[in-house]
C-alpha cells in the first residue's frame, strides 16, 4: 500500500499541499499538478495508481482529463474532487469513467478511506489485466503450437486421417491426401463415408464410425503396398469419445523381409530334410536286412549316409557362416591382409581333389600387392569357397587359375576354371542363398548351395563387389574386387 | 493281383531311390527308378508299374503334379494308384492343402506323404491302396 503513487490536480495550491500531506503522512508518494496541460505532462511520464482531480482548472477542465486518460487507456483510478458538487457534473464525471467522487471540503479520514479503496482497485485491476495479458499470451503460444502440431502430423510418414464425433473428416495429413488422391492436406469438414466411400480406405468407414472401440488394428493393401491400420478413439478429461484417428502404416519393406525369411527357412528346412530321408531309408535297409545277413552288403549304402551326414554337417557349418555374415561387423578384427597367404591356404585344403581331378593350378599374383583390410577368417572364407568351387566343378585334367592384380584403388582377384560353367539364364541366380544348378554334370557334386552367398556377403562387408563371368561348358571366372 | 509288384519311385535323391530299391526288391517286387520327370515318362513307355510313388520337388517346387498329370492321361496308368511324396507339404502350405479334401480329385492323386518316410510306411500304404483297387476290380 505504502508504495502507491498519487497525483493531485488542482490549481489552488493550499488544496493540493493539504491532500499531499496527508497521504505523505500515511507513506503514500505524492505528485502535484496545478494546470490541466502539467496533470497531462506527467501522466504520460509518469506512472500513477490514483489521480486526484480538481473539476474547474485553469486551462483544461476535470472532464477533459478524463476523457484523455480514457482515450490514452491510462491504467490509473480517479477520484473528482470539486466544491461545486451536483448531480450534473457528477453524471458528466461518471461517464467519462471517473472511479470516485469527493466532494469538498473533505475531511483527512475521508481522503484516506478514498485513496486506500482507489489503490486496492487499482492493484486488484492491474492483477486482473495482467491476468489477461497472460492469458492472451497463452492463447497465442497455443495457436502457435496447433501449427506446429499440424505441420508435424502434416509431415509424418504414417497416413493420418481424424474424425470428430459427428462422423466428419477434420484433418487429413500429406501422406493421406497422396493414398486418397485428394488436392492438398486441407480439406474442409466433410463426411468420411463421403469422402473414403468410393476410395480404397472404403473398407474402414464402418470401422471409423464406431467410436465405442477403442482400438481398432487391420491390415490394407493398396497396390504393391501393404499397410497396418489402425485407428484410435481419443477421448476429451472426462472419458467422453471426441473422434477417431485413423493411422496408416507402410509395412510393405517389413512384409518382404518376413517373406523371403519365410522363403529362406522353408528352403532351409526342405535341404536339411531331404538328406535325413535319405539317411533314414539307406539304414533301414540295414535294419531290415534286405540285402541278407552279410554285413558287407551294407557297406557301401552305409558309407553313403556317412557321406551324407558329413553334408549336412557341412551345410549346418554353411548356415551359421551365412548368419554370421549378415551381421554388418566382421566377428574377427579387422586387419591388413596380403593376399597370398589366403590362397596358398585354400589350395592346400583341396590338394587331395585337386590331385584326384589331376587339375592344373596356376597362380599368378603380382608382386607387390597392396593388402587389403579385413578379417583374416573372412578372407580365407572368400578364398576357400571360391577355390573349392573352381575345384569341384571343373573338369577331369581342368585348369585352375588364380590371378591377383593391383588396379587403381582395387586388388583384383580372379578364380577361374576350366569346368561345366554356368547356364546363362542362371547367371543371376547363383548368388541367391541355396541355389544350385539342376544338370547332369552338377548331379553327383556336392554342395550347399550357399557358398556363394556366403562369398558375396563378407565381399560386401569388406567394401568390395563379387563378379561373375561364365560359359556353360567352357568355365567360370569369379572376381573379388577388395579396396587396396 | 500277385503279391508281387512293379513299383516306380521318382525322386531325384539317388540314395533315396536306391534304398527303397534294396528294401522293396528284397520283398520280391520289381523297382524301377527315374531320377527326372524326363526319365519317368520314358520308363512308363515300356513298363507298366502296379504303383507309383513321386516326389512333389523333382525339377520345380511342383514338378510332381505336373508329372502325375501326364502319368494320368496315359492309357494303361489311368487307374494306377499314384503317391506323392512331399519334403516340404507340411512347411508351404500355401501352395496346397493337404486336409483339402478335393486335391486328390483334381490332382487325381491317390494319397500324400510326408517326408521323411520309411520304406515300412510305404510298403503298407502299397499294401493297402493295392489292396482297395483289388476290390474294385474283383
Amino acid at each position: 500500500m505504502a508504495t502507491a503513487r498519487i497525483l493531485v490536480i488542482d490549481d489552488e495550491y493550499g488544496v493540493r499541499s493539504g491532500i499531499r500531506q496527508i497521504l505523505e503522512m500515511e507513506g503514500y508518494e505524492v505528485e502535484e499538478a496545478a494546470t490541466g496541460k502539467e496533470a497531462m505532462t506527467l501522466l504520460h511520464s509518469s506512472e500513477y495508481d490514483v489521480a486526484f482531480l480538481d473539476y474547474r482548472l485553469p486551462d483544461i477542465d476535470g472532464l477533459t482529463i478524463l476523457q484523455m486518460i480514457r482515450q490514452d487507456e491510462l491504467e490509473i483510478m480517479t477520484c473528482m474532487i470539486t466544491a461545486y458538487a451536483n448531480i450534473d457534473t457528477a453524471i458528466a464525471a461518471t461517464r467519462q469513467g471517473v472511479d470516485f467522487f469527493l466532494p469538498k471540503p473533505f475531511l483527512p479520514d475521508d481522503l484516506l478511506g478514498v485513496t486506500e479503496t482507489l489503490v486496492r482497485h487499482k492493484q486488484a485491476r492491474s492483477e486482473a489485466e495482467r491476468l489477461r495479458k497472460e492469458h492472451e499470451a497463452g492463447l497465442l503460444a497455443l495457436a502457435e503450437e496447433k501449427t506446429q502440431t499440424h505441420s508435424l502430423i502434416s509431415s509424418l510418414r504414417d497416413a493420418v486421417l481424424v474424425v470428430n464425433k459427428d462422423g466428419n473428416v477434420v484433418l487429413v495429413n500429406r501422406a493421406m491426401a497422396a493414398i486418397l488422391d485428394l488436392p492438398d492436406d486441407e480439406t474442409a469438414p466433410r463426411p468420411a463415408a463421403d469422402l473414403l466411400g468410393a476410395g480404397p480406405l472404403a473398407s474402414l468407414v464402418e470401422q471409423l464410425a464406431a467410436p465405442q472401440k477403442d482400438r481398432t488394428i487391420g491390415q490394407l493393401s493398396l497396390g504393391e503396398r501393404s499397410f497396418m491400420t489402425s485407428i484410435v478413439t481419443f477421448r476429451d478429461d472426462d472419458g467422453q469419445a471426441l473422434g477417431r484417428i485413423l493411422t496408416l502404416s507402410d509395412i510393405s519393406q517389413v512384409r518382404r523381409l518376413a517373406m523371403e525369411k519365410e522363403r529362406f527357412i522353408r528352403t532351409m528346412v526342405h535341404e536339411l530334410k531331404s538328406p535325413l530321408g535319405a539317411i533314414r531309408s539307406l539304414i533301414e535297409v540295414a535294419t531290415d536286412k534286405s540285402l541278407g545277413d552279410n554285413l558287407d552288403s551294407y557297406l557301401p549304402m552305409l558309407q553313403r549316409a556317412e557321406g551324407r551326414i558329413d553334408n549336412l554337417v557341412q551345410l549346418i557349418g554353411d548356415l551359421l557362416s551365412l548368419s554370421r555374415s549378415e551381421q554388418t561387423e566382421s566377428r574377427g578384427e579387422l586387419e591388413l591382409l596380403a593376399i597370398e597367404p589366403a590362397v596358398t591356404g585354400a589350395l592346400r585344403l583341396q590338394a587331395e581333389r585337386i590331385a584326384a581331378g589331376r587339375i592344373v593350378v596356376h597362380t599368378d599374383l603380382e608382386a607387390g600387392l597392396p593388402p587389403i583390410l579385413a578379417s583374416s577368417d573372412d578372407l580365407d572364407l572368400i578364398m576357400s569357397n571360391l577355390i573349392g568351387n573352381a575345384v569341384k566343378y571343373n573338369r577331369d585334367g581342368g585348369r585352375l587359375e588364380v590371378r591377383a592384380r593391383h588396379i587403381g584403388e582395387w586388388v583384383r582377384i580372379d578364380v577361374k576354371d576350366t569346368g561345366i560353367g554356368i547356364a546363362e539364364e542362371n547367371l543371376d541366380l547363383v548368388l541367391t542363398e541355396f541355389f544350385r544348378e539342376k544338370r547332369s554334370e552338377t548331379r553327383d557334386v556336392e554342395g550347399s548351395g550357399l557358398g556363394l552367398s556366403i562369398v558375396k556377403r563378407l565381399v560386401e562387408r569388406a567394401g568390395g563387389r563379387l563378379e561373375v563371368a561364365s560359359i556353360q561348358g567352357e568355365g567360370s571366372t569369379f572376381s573379388v574386387l577388395l579396396p587396396a | 493281383m500277385s503279391s508281387q509288384w512293379s513299383i516306380l519311385f521318382v525322386d531325384d535323391d539317388r540314395d533315396f531311390l536306391d534304398a527303397q530299391a534294396a528294401y522293396f526288391s528284397s520283398r520280391g517286387h520289381t523297382v524301377h527308378t527315374a531320377e527326372s520327370s524326363r526319365e519317368a515318362l520314358d520308363l512308363i513307355e515300356t513298363t507298366i508299374p502296379d504303383i507309383i510313388f513321386l516326389d512333389l520337388m523333382i525339377e520345380h517346387y511342383d514338378s510332381g503334379f505336373r508329372l502325375a498329370y501326364q502319368i494320368r492321361r496315359h492309357e494303361h496308368l489311368d487307374n494306377t494308384p499314384v503317391v506323392l511324396l512331399t519334403g516340404v507339404a507340411r512347411e508351404t502350405g500355401e501352395r496346397f492343402d493337404q486336409e483339402d479334401e478335393g486335391l486328390p480329385r483334381w490332382s487325381r492323386l491317390d494319397r500324400f506323404v510326408d517326408k521323411p518316410v520309411t520304406g515300412r510306411q510305404l510298403l503298407g500304404i502299397a499294401e493297402e491302396l493295392l489292396a482297395a483297387k483289388g476290390d474294385q476290380g474283383a
